[in-house]
Order: structure tokens, then C-alpha cells, then sequence
């Protein structure tokens, strides 16, 4: 049985997340017009929203650390030899868990909005009501099924552990970054719900919204990225995406929140594409929803998922459809009532943002269907059904085409009314410089075909006319100018795609079964297998083979792949061994021994992998100065 | 007013999607499909791994309790890892393991029970692979509970402690 502690923790726990449910419901009467011009103290109850939270939230990290196996969730997904860092983020390592984070985060971006600058008292009230309703709707589900203060009713004096494949400090940081971006959208999805209610959706409205946009989309990318990062360096399969479900299922918010950040700006400047905005905004946070629901409902398998349960995935689904169907309803009874007329020629930048947003739209609906088709036919035909990754490159890379000549031009062409003529030629020299370029790098990798020089030309020139625009307009006041978050972001997009092309395309990995002594060969470069040691780490025994780089046949680079044994619980996992280049990656993985005098390796040279992240970085940088410029002025 | 038709969609696509979620909701995609369910065993006479005693045939599993059948192989590190699992298994009451060493080595398969402890009540030899064949086998260590002769369920890869509480336990329990 557990100790008075235990219940007093658990109980002490659960009656802090009751507050902040009954505070929540109070909040929710702003929905009412009775309420609505009411100036209530929000500051003072989004606090106690989320000081409740943060608490009992603090008290299931304790039980972690304490490793307290009174509790089922401690019991389930730790154990006492795991490291401090592990310990921890095991606290958000399963679903009750993150789930509790989940809400937290909610209360912690409702808090922000209650305590920000705004005029507009009744738009303030109606989201402070919604972002409550959606915190009751998370609580009610953490409550009734999901609560990770249940005590065991046995005594069990050691726990299960957490998978190891877990246990890297990156993956205790990708979940919570991601779900900050996940749920930065329930507040853009308030903003939309607010300003339906309240008829009033324009340039103020798009102006209040769009830095909270940016901070979510800002969190969604990182999150994005690390996790991207995680699997490149963890997993060792060769590759940073896999098109796995819930690599997607992060992915299409990501989509739809960028084509936002777009059309918002022509909302917040020319007052135009209002239904648009909305339509965007309540997509994003219900692609949001949907990630969750698809994540946690077991639907799906994949490495993400946690332990399934149906009634979970109900109880999510019935959230999902009433969040949907309510807001869908107000956005379809609002017709187009919202919409100002808006008078921008065919051939202006609203055009190009409009033709791009669909572009987005379009990556977005290929990658659903990806998704979500074999499901389908799983259902329908009872077969099941692989998506690949060939599906995803060879539908998406026409669209990346058209996405490139978009971004490349729209930024040139004026408001309104714009003129090609005029944007092609203030670009046809960066133009001329991209091409030789493209050219040259497919010389100098020997490797020519019609496709890869497009693309490498289309990225280029991307990368090349933003920062030369960019360049020209900020030449005073540098770091204060808007144009700065965009030229990063948008030549780090140009970096991302080219870097992304060039690694698929001169990338090799080869297969070898090496006994001690060997040199290898792949790239020229010569891999020589040098030794085979036991190492014994803090929670793991493991073997490892020691390969050297040679350069005029001195040992120059070292590699170390391992393959380690965990105890608790008993698993086997391959750790990579990578050793970095400026322009390329090289990295060596080693399979479980199965021979008496050889062991079987994998060599892959990869370059421009450093391109790729850098690309993602410069897109999240311009972000945050895009970010800091709105805050200055 | 053509248009206001445009602004319904949205809802019209939703409640496609969801009942289509809900739908799959209850089809459970985590089975593993695998032939062999449902099905009898493979027919298969193996000589035992332990001298004295006499071969490990199909037809011993034809009867009432059910039983644990584990492909293994020494040479492979998750079954090392599980056998701390499969040890624990066989000390529960009317639970019987047999093995069937896979493409090993019969000495090197003898100092591994003799290193780890021993779950079985016997272990079949098919040290060409081939019965691994017709139980369709593709990677070890792989185990099946069979009942009457009939396979009820299969787990690939490592049987992982939770596993048993969740899913091999209860299935033993409603065949009892």
C-alpha cells in the first residue's frame, strides 16, 4: 500500500488541477454578452490557473525524482538508476505526463496573453473565455482519464525504466518545445474565435495576432528540428526525415501555420483575405488536435506512440469534433460577411502570398493523404498499405519548384499593383550568378541531370536575391529592420532546399564485414578498423569498434559505433558514430556482432548535412528578429 | 450568394474526417498480421538440444495447457536480453516454455542455457533454419502461444517485461 506521503501528494495534486477547472469555468462566462465588455481581473485568474497547474505539475517532477514507485506513472517509466536528466524528463515521457505539460503550457500562454497590451477589451474577453474552455476541455480528459496521480495498489520497490532509445537530452527538450508550438495555436485559434464573435476581424486585430503566430511558429519549427536532429543522430538510419505519421502529424501545422504568417501580413497591410486568415487559423490548431488525437489514440504505429487506449482516442476525437464543428458552424454562419472588398490586380504581392499559401496547402494536403490513406485503406479493404518516402518526394518536389520561383519573385513585386518586368530586373544578375553556380557544383560532383540543376539554380537564386534585397533596404539601422526576419528566414529556406537536394543526390553508404586491420573504402576516403573494446557506462555495458579516418595514411579522424546493452529494461541499441566536416558528414554504424572474426558496418559519406541545419537555424533566427522587431516598436 | 456555400465545406470535410477517425478507432490496427494466426503448427520432429531427452515433436502441442513456443539462437543479443524474462516466465505456475534453437551452433546454444539458466522444458534443434521457415520466423527471437494445436498469438522481438502483465499473461489466463 502507499505511504500517507504518497496520498497526500496524490490527493494535494489532483485538488490543485480541480482549482484551476473551477476557475477555468468561471472564466468561460465571458463567452456570454452579458460579460463581454465586463473588465475582469485577469491577471489575478490566469495566475491562479496557472499556479495550480505549475504545481501539481511540480509535484509529479518530485515524484520523479524521488522515484517514488508509489505512484503508477513513476513505477511504469522510471528507475532508480536512471541519471538525474532522465529522471526528469520522464516526467514528460509517457502520456499522462505530457498531457499535464500540455495544459500547463496552456495556462502559461494564457497567462502571457492576460497580463499583454491590449485596447480591445471585448476581443480580451472573448479569448480569455476561450483559452479556458479549451484548458477545462484538456483538464477534463487529464481528470477522468488520463491522470498521472494514480497510486499502485502493490508494493513494488523497483520500476520498469524508460526505453533507452529515449534517454538523450535532446529528446528531453523536443517534446516540450514542440508543445509549446502545438499549443502557442490554441491562442491563434482563440484570436480567430474571438474576432468572429465579435465581427471584428481587421488590421488591429491582424496586428495584435501576429507576433503570437510568430512565437508558436518559432517553437513549432524548433521542435521540428530537434526532433529531426534526434533521429539523425540517434537512430542511425542515414537520415534526418522519415515521413513517419507523427513526423507528418507535426509537419502539417507547420505547413498551415506558415501559409498564416503569410496571409496575416497582407490582413495586418491591406486589410484583405479576412475568411482566409480565420480559415488558416483554425486549420492550424486543429492540425494541431489532430497530431494529438493520431499520436496518443493508437491509431497508428510508430516509434512515437504511446501505450494506446481507445477510450483515450474517443475522448480526444469528441473534443476534436466539437472544437471543429463549433467553430466551422461560426466560421460558415459568418459567410463572407467578414470579408472587406479588397482591389489587388492579378500581378501584386497579395497574389503571390495567395498563390504560395496554396502551394503550402497543397504540400499540406499531399502529406495528409499520405498519412492518412493507408488507415483508410485499412479500414475500407483490410489491407495494409506503405506510404514511402518516394511518394512524398516525387509528389511535393514539383510544388518545392513553384514555391521557390514564388519566393524568389513576390518579395520584388509591389502591393497592389506590380509589374514582373520591373522585379526581374532588378534580379537578372543574382539570376546569371545562380546559374553559373548550379552548374558548377554539379561539374565538381561529376554527377548532371536537367532536375537537380533546376532546383539547384531555383534555391540559389532564392538565397541570393533575398539577401541582396535584404542587404540593400537595411543598409542603415541594421538589426532593427523588419526585412532582416524575413531575408534570413527566406534565404535559410533557399539554404534548407538546396542543402536538402545536394545531400540526396551525392550522398553513398556502403556495407562492409570488416575484420580488424581492414581499410576500407568509400569517396575516396579510407576507413581503417583499428580495434574492438568493452566499455562499461552508467547504465549500460557496451562493445565498441574503433575505425580511423586516414589521410595520407595517418590516422586523422576517430570513430567509435557502439552497440550498447541496457539493463533496465533489457534492450540493445546501436549508437552512431559521426564525425563532422564542413562540407560533409561521414558517419559509421555497427550491427549486433554475429560472426567470431568479423563485424558488419555501415559507412555513409553525406555531404552538405551541415547546410541543412544551418538552413533550419537561419529560418528560426529570422523568426526571432522578426519577433524582436515587433517588441521595439 | 453562390458562394456561401464555399464557407460550409469546412464543416462538411470535419465530420468526414471525424467519422472516418472514429471508425478507425475501433479497428485495431496494432495486430500483427501474421498467417500463421489461427492456424495449426507446422508439422516438425527436432532432435533436443538436451541429450537425454527425446525429440521436441509438433505433436506435444496438442493439448489442453497451453504452451510458450520461443525461437532463440545464441548468437543473438535480444535474446539474451529476454531470457531474464523467459526465466521469470517459467517459474510461474502452468506456464511451459519450449525453444527452438534457430540456426545456432548446438554447443554455443548449450553454454548459453548453461550461463543463463534454463526456461525450457525442451529445445528442437533446426540448426538449418528450416522449421524457423514454416513458423515463419523473420527475425528472432520470436515467441507463440499455442493452445490445442492452434497458434493464438505471436510476439516479434523480445518479449519486454510489461509485455508479460499486459498482453502474454492475460492471454494464458483466458485460455485456462
Amino acid at each position: 500500500m502507499a505511504g500517507s506521503m504518497s496520498l497526500t501528494l496524490s490527493f494535494v495534486a489532483t485538488f490543485s488541477l480541480v482549482i484551476c477547472f473551477a476557475v477555468s469555468l468561471f472564466q468561460m462566462r465571458y463567452f456570454f454578452s452579458k460579460y463581454e465588455s465586463v473588465i475582469g481581473n485577469h491577471f489575478l485568474l490566469s495566475m491562479v490557473q496557472l499556479i495550480s497547474c505549475l504545481f501539481s505539475f511540480l509535484i509529479l517532477i518530485y515524484v520523479f525524482l524521488t522515484s517514488n514507485f508509489d505512484f503508477q506513472i513513476v513505477y511504469s517509466n522510471s528507475h532508480t538508476e536512471k541519471p538525474f536528466l532522465y529522471k526528469l524528463s520522464g516526467t514528460w515521457g509517457n502520456h499522462e505526463g505530457s498531457l499535464l505539460m500540455w495544459i500547463l503550457i496552456l495556462t502559461i500562454f494564457n497567462f502571457f496573453y492576460a497580463i499583454s497590451n491590449s485596447s480591445d477589451i471585448k476581443l480580451r474577453n472573448k479569448i480569455i473565455a476561450n483559452q479556458s474552455f479549451l484548458i477545462l476541455g484538456f483538464l477534463s480528459f487529464c481528470l477522468l482519464m488520463s491522470s498521472p496521480f494514480i497510486l499502485l495498489k502493490e508494493d513494488v520497490s523497483q520500476g520498469l525504466g524508460l526505453n533507452p532509445i529515449l534517454q538523450d537530452p535532446l529528446l528531453a527538450i523536443h517534446p516540450p518545445v514542440l508543445y509549446v508550438g502545438y499549443v502557442g495555436f490554441s491562442l491563434v485559434f482563440s484570436f480567430a474565435i474571438a474576432g468572429m464573435l465579435n465581427n471584428k476581424v481587421d488590421k488591429e486585430w491582424a496586428s495584435a495576432l501576429k507576433p503570437w503566430i510568430l512565437i508558436a511558429w518559432i517553437f513549432l519549427t524548433l521542435g521540428i528540428a530537434l526532433g529531426s536532429f534526434w533521429a539523425y543522430y540517434e537512430l542511425g538510419w542515414g537520415g534526418f526525415w522519415f515521413w513517419d505519421p507523427v513526423e507528418n502529424a507535426s509537419l502539417m501545422p507547420w505547413l498551415s501555420a506558415t501559409a498564416l504568417l503569410h496571409c496575416i501580413i497582407v490582413l495586418e497591410k491591406r486589410d484583405t483575405l479576412q475568411s482566409w486568415t480565420i480559415l488558416l487559423s483554425i486549420l492550424t490548431f486543429s492540425l494541431s488536435l489532430i497530431g494529438t488525437f493520431l499520436v496518443r489514440s493508437g491509431i497508428l504505429n510508430s516509434v512515437h506512440t504511446f501505450a494506446s487506449d481507445p477510450g483515450r482516442g474517443l475522448f480526444i476525437l469528441l473534443f476534436l469534433a466539437i472544437v471543429l464543428l463549433f467553430s466551422f458552424s461560426l466560421f460558415a454562419s459568418k459567410g463572407g460577411t467578414m470579408e472587406k472588398p479588397s482591389s489587388f490586380r492579378v500581378i501584386s504581392r497579395e497574389s503571390g502570398i495567395l498563390v504560395n499559401n496554396w502551394l503550402l496547402l497543397t504540400i499540406l494536403f499531399i502529406v495528409f493523404l499520405g498519412t492518412i490513406y493507408p488507415l483508410f485503406i485499412d479500414l475500407i479493404l483490410e489491407k495494409s498499405l506503405t506510404v514511402g518516402p518516394q511518394y512524398y518526394v516525387m509528389t511535393i518536389a514539383p510544388i518545392v519548384f513553384l514555391l521557390l520561383i514564388f519566393m524568389t519573385i513576390t518579395p520584388l513585386v509591389g502591393w497592389a499593383e506590380g509589374s514582373i518586368n520591373q522585379a526581374l530586373a532588378k534580379i537578372k544578375y543574382s539570376l546569371i550568378f545562380s546559374l553559373t553556380l548550379a552548374f558548377a557544383i554539379s561539374l565538381y560532383f561529376d554527377l548532371f541531370s536537367i532536375t537537380q540543376v533546376i532546383i539547384l539554380f531555383l534555391s540559389f537564386s532564392l538565397i541570393v536575391t533575398t539577401f541582396f534585397s535584404g542587404i540593400k533596404f537595411s543598409k542603415n539601422n541594421f538589426f532593427i529592420k523588419s526585412i532582416l526576419g524575413k531575408t534570413l528566414s527566406h534565404a535559410g529556406f533557399g539554404l534548407f532546399i538546396f542543402s536538402v537536394i545536394a545531400n540526396a543526390t551525392y550522398s553513398e553508404e556502403k556495407i562492409y564485414d570488416a575484420k580488424v586491420k581492414d581499410i576500407l573504402e568509400l569517396q575516396n576516403h579510407q576507413f581503417m578498423f583499428e580495434k574492438v573494446n568493452q566499455v562499461e557506462g552508467e547504465n549500460y555495458n557496451s562493445i565498441q569498434a574503433v575505425f580511423s579516418l586516414l589521410e595520407d595514411n595517418k590516422a586523422v579522424k576517430q570513430f567509435t559505433p557502439e552497440i550498447r546493452f541496457y539493463d533496465n529494461p533489457p534492450t540493445v541499441t546501436s549508437e552512431t558514430s559521426i564525425v563532422h566536416g564542413l562540407f560533409s558528414d561521414m558517419y559509421i554504424v555497427m550491427n549486433v556482432p554475429q560472426y567470431q572474426d568479423s563485424i558488419s558496418v555501415r559507412i555513409h559519406v553525406k555531404p552538405f548535412m551541415n547546410f541543412i541545419w544551418l538552413g533550419v537555424f537561419m529560418i528560426i533566427v529570422g523568426g526571432l528578429f522578426s519577433i524582436i522587431y515587433r517588441i521595439k516598436s | 450568394m453562390k458562394n456561401r456555400i464555399i464557407y460550409f465545406l469546412p464543416i462538411i470535410v470535419t465530420v468526414f474526417i471525424c467519422l472516418f477517425f472514429f471508425f478507425s478507432l475501433s479497428n485495431d490496427t496494432s495486430k500483427l498480421s501474421s498467417p500463421i494466426i489461427g492456424k495449426e503448427v507446422p508439422e516438425f520432429s527436432l532432435v533436443s538440444l538436451f541429450g537425454n531427452k527425446e525429440n521436441f515433436n509438433s505433436s506435444v502441442l496438442y493439448s489442453k495447457t497451453p504452451k510458450i513456443v520461443n525461437i532463440f539462437a545464441s548468437w543473438c543479443v535480444p535474446c539474451r536480453a529476454e531470457h531474464d524474462v523467459l526465466m521469470l516466465l517459467s517459474k510461474l505456475e502452468g506456464v511451459e516454455i519450449y525453444g527452438i534453437n534457430y540456426k545456432d551452433d548446438p554447443i554455443e546454444a548449450k553454454n548459453f542455457i548453461n550461463e543463463l539458466g534454463n526456461p525450457y522444458i525442451n529445445v528442437g534443434i533446426d540448426e538449418q533454419g528450416r522449421t524457423g521457415i514454416d513458423w515463419g520466423v523473420y527475425g528472432i527471437p520470436e515467441s507463440f502461444i499455442i493452445h490445442n494445436g492452434k497458434v493464438i498469438y505471436k510476439h516479434i522481438g523480445p518479449i519486454h517485461i510489461s509485455e508479460l502483465d499486459d498482453t502474454i499473461l492475460p492471454i494464458l489466463k483466458d485460455l485456462k
